[in-house]
């Protein structure tokens, strides 16, 4: 009888997981599923958790992940308003927004074929933005002209615009330019002009080197005259005012000109004879007017 | 003999072998039932052991830097920030029932930008990396295997950023993208174009590479808002490197040389410059400060004899002609004293001139050497 038991019990078990496999499915956390009954979709779009179901070929479940996808377009060729040849690629963040509509829109929910959608809307929304603006809103210092932004969000909006027309179950989350390029022989043609560019910063280092470094020198010079002619200047001035200090003295000196006057020439006198003088002098010559009078060696005729 | 002694007494009751012939089918069910019963036994004990191992299959450990969510049936268990677990040893139902997903989260992660930089093989690059050695270029970029940006003054520049990151919004990252990190990578990617898009190729490559960094952290954070991906950039820890195309590598370097040269001959300037207007100043203020001090000792001497020639004037006024004799004589005998060539020519006594030859000379002849 306890035999009996243990083998209805794993019996039980065993048919029950069975059954679990055949009648029920998951949905993960982060994605959707769609039931199709004999390839006609019925029922709810499933959410995250556990679903009944029929067993194949009844009932076919597909899974729809919800998540937002990163999807890299390729490089395309484009031309500018201004004529200039631009490679353009894009990222895009899109996720599956209505299961049942993707499902009917492309073979057994194919994500690869939804980017091959996207692709071809892509490419002719770059080419379109791309056309209608010049090279100078993708590159610019002034920020008022740079409409890099602009023009993301216009190509956005065309794919956007396209996806609404038709109902591919598909929505944009966001875009951004991932790389811009030239085609090779341009870039020879940018190296070229880049280099002859260098050549005049070179040459322009140069001589504004020089330039600006004699006009220092220069300025220098001119500084150090300005000082010291300054300084001349401030020199004489306090000369004048000495002299005028000086002329203070002078009602001493009128009280007797006579005595001024003749101390005067006393002390020019002696300064002048300072030094290293010859002084000739005959007998009229005061202290030597002493010998006036004397016998002389006068030569005798 | 010894046979007979080993059998003493000859089967009088049946040994244990002996029922076996008399009922053969009976032996081989026992025999069956037996090797049936050992071997459920080992089964039951296989079974409880598959039980204990599937229940304790569901242990599973949270290490510090990641945080995990349990998916029951799919569904996460708890909404929110209870449904994240954190680190230490959890337990869930194994799996189809339970699924464990791990969200790596205090780690910082970081991201390199793609397409900034020329083709390099994996040898290439490390090779870069170690020494700066540049591989050979051709004469031109292949747009589709070659990277770089264009400049806001149209120069093709290389550029190669990388950001950190730490994932802030566990839930959003993981289950909200397929894959966060690429679009994280793309965020790089638009933020190193864009701002190379408005600055000129000498502030990308010499003079403002931090502000280079900087703009495009702004830039992948401002992205990583929009996007809602759940990061948040770390500011101010990422790096930039920025080239000159290979094939303009010598001009560019050329342009360097030149600055420098520049910046040497005008620093020389300043030299100059510094020492010309220092020693004029100092020159200026001996000219200001001598002419202060002959001021000074003039008016000192005027004042002086402006004193003595008040006191002389007392002497003078006594005797006028003999104070100016006297004066005379003295400042006459100081000058002979001093003089160092003296001569008395007197006048002749008959009154008629005397004749005097001079030869003068402007310095004084030396001492004779020789004969």
């Amino acid at each position: 009888m306890k035999r009996n038991l243990i083998t209805v019990i794993t019996a039980a078990v065993l048919v029950v997981i069975f059954a679990l496999l055949l009648f029920t499915f998951q949905v993960r956390q982060s994605e959707v599923a769609v039931v199709t009954t004999f390839g006609k979709i019925t029922g709810p779009t499933r959410e995250p958790g556990l679903h009944l179901r029929w067993p194949w070929p009844i009932q076919e479940v597909y899974h729809f992940d919800q998540r937002i996808q990163n999807f890299e377009d390729n490089f395309s060729e484009n031309f500018t308003a201004d004529n200039i040849t631009l490679l353009v690629s894009v990222y895009v963040g899109w996720k599956i927004s209505d299961a049942p509509e993707f499902l009917n829109s492309f073979k057994d929910g194919s994500i690869a074929a939804a980017q091959n959608q996207l692709q071809g809307m892509l490419t002719s929304a770059k080419s379109a933005v791309v056309g209608s603006n010049t090279l100078s809103a993708f590159v610019n210092a002034d920020p008022a002209q740079l409409k890099f932004d602009q023009i993301q969000n216009d190509i956005e909006q065309k794919v956007r615009d396209e996806l609404q027309t038709n109902n591919y179950g598909i929505q944009i989350e966001f875009l951004g330019i991932k790389k811009l390029g030239l085609p090779d022989s341009v870039t020879e043609a940018v190296f070229t002009r880049m280099k002859s560019e260098r050549n005049i910063l070179i040459s322009q280092a140069q001589n504004e080197g020089q330039a600006e470094a004699t006009k220092i020198k220069a300025n220098a010079d001119r500084q150090a005259s300005i000082t010291l002619s300054d300084a001349h200047a401030q020199a004489i001035r306090i000369e004048g005012e000495g002299e005028a200090e000086a002329a203070k003295t002078l009602p001493t000196f009128q009280e007797n000109p006579e005595l001024s006057v003749f101390l005067l020439r006393i002390k020019a006198l002696q300064q002048s004879l300072n030094q290293k003088s010859v002084v000739m002098f005959d007998q009229h010559t005061p202290p030597f007017d002493l010998f006036e009078g004397l016998p002389t060696n006068t030569p005798s005729h | 003999m010894s046979d007979e002694h080993e059998h003493p007494h000859p089967a009088p009751t049946p040994g244990p072998a002996a029922p076996a012939p008399e009922t053969p089918e009976d032996a081989g069910s026992q025999a069956l039932a037996e090797a049936l019963q050992s071997s459920f036994a080992i089964v039951k004990f296989v079974m409880v052991a598959l039980v204990v191992v599937f229940l304790a299959s569901g242990l599973f450990q949270v290490k510090p830097q990641e945080q995990a969510v349990i998916l029951r049936f799919g569904k996460p268990v708890g909404t929110g920030e209870k449904a994240l677990l954190g680190p230490g040893l959890h337990w869930s139902f194994p799996y189809p029932i339970d699924e464990v997903v791990r969200i790596p989260i205090t780690e910082i992660q970081s991201v390199t930008s793609t397409i900034g930089w020329y083709y390099m093989t994996p040898e290439e690059m490390v090779a870069y990396k170690a020494t700066g050695a540049v591989p050979a270029a051709s004469a031109t970029l292949n747009p589709a295997i070659d990277g770089y940006v264009i400049s806001a003054d149209r120069n093709i520049v290389h550029v190669s950023a990388t950001i950190k990151y730490k994932v802030n919004d566990p839930i959003r990252y993981v289950f909200d993208f397929v894959s966060a990190s690429n679009l994280v990578q793309n965020a790089v990617n638009n933020a190193v174009l864009y701002t190379a898009a408005h600055l000129g190729v000498d502030d990308i490559l010499y003079s403002d590479i931090t502000g280079f960094r900087d703009a495009v952290e702004q830039r992948v954070a401002r992205l990583a808002d929009d996007e809602r991906l759940g990061i948040s950039v770390q500011i101010g820890t990422g790096y930039v490197d920025t080239k000159p195309p290979r094939q303009l590598r010598a001009i560019f370097d050329q342009v360097t040389d030149a600055r420098q040269n520049r910046i040497k001959a005008l620093d020389d300037a300043h030299t100059y410059e510094f020492q010309t207007t220092n020693s004029a100043d100092a020159q200026a203020a001996a000219i200001v400060y001598e002419a202060i001090s002959a001021k000074s000792n003039y008016v000192a001497s005027v004042q002086a004899d402006a004193n003595a020639f008040t006191n002389l004037l007392v002497n003078y006024q006594k005797n006028p002609g003999l104070f100016k004799q006297r004066e005379l004589v003295r400042a006459m005998g100081q000058a002979l004293t001093n003089a160092n060539f003296k001569a008395y020519l007197p006048t002749s006594a008959n009154g008629e001139p005397v004749e005097l030859r001079l030869m003068l000379n402007r310095e004084p002849p030396g001492p004779k050497t020789g004969d």
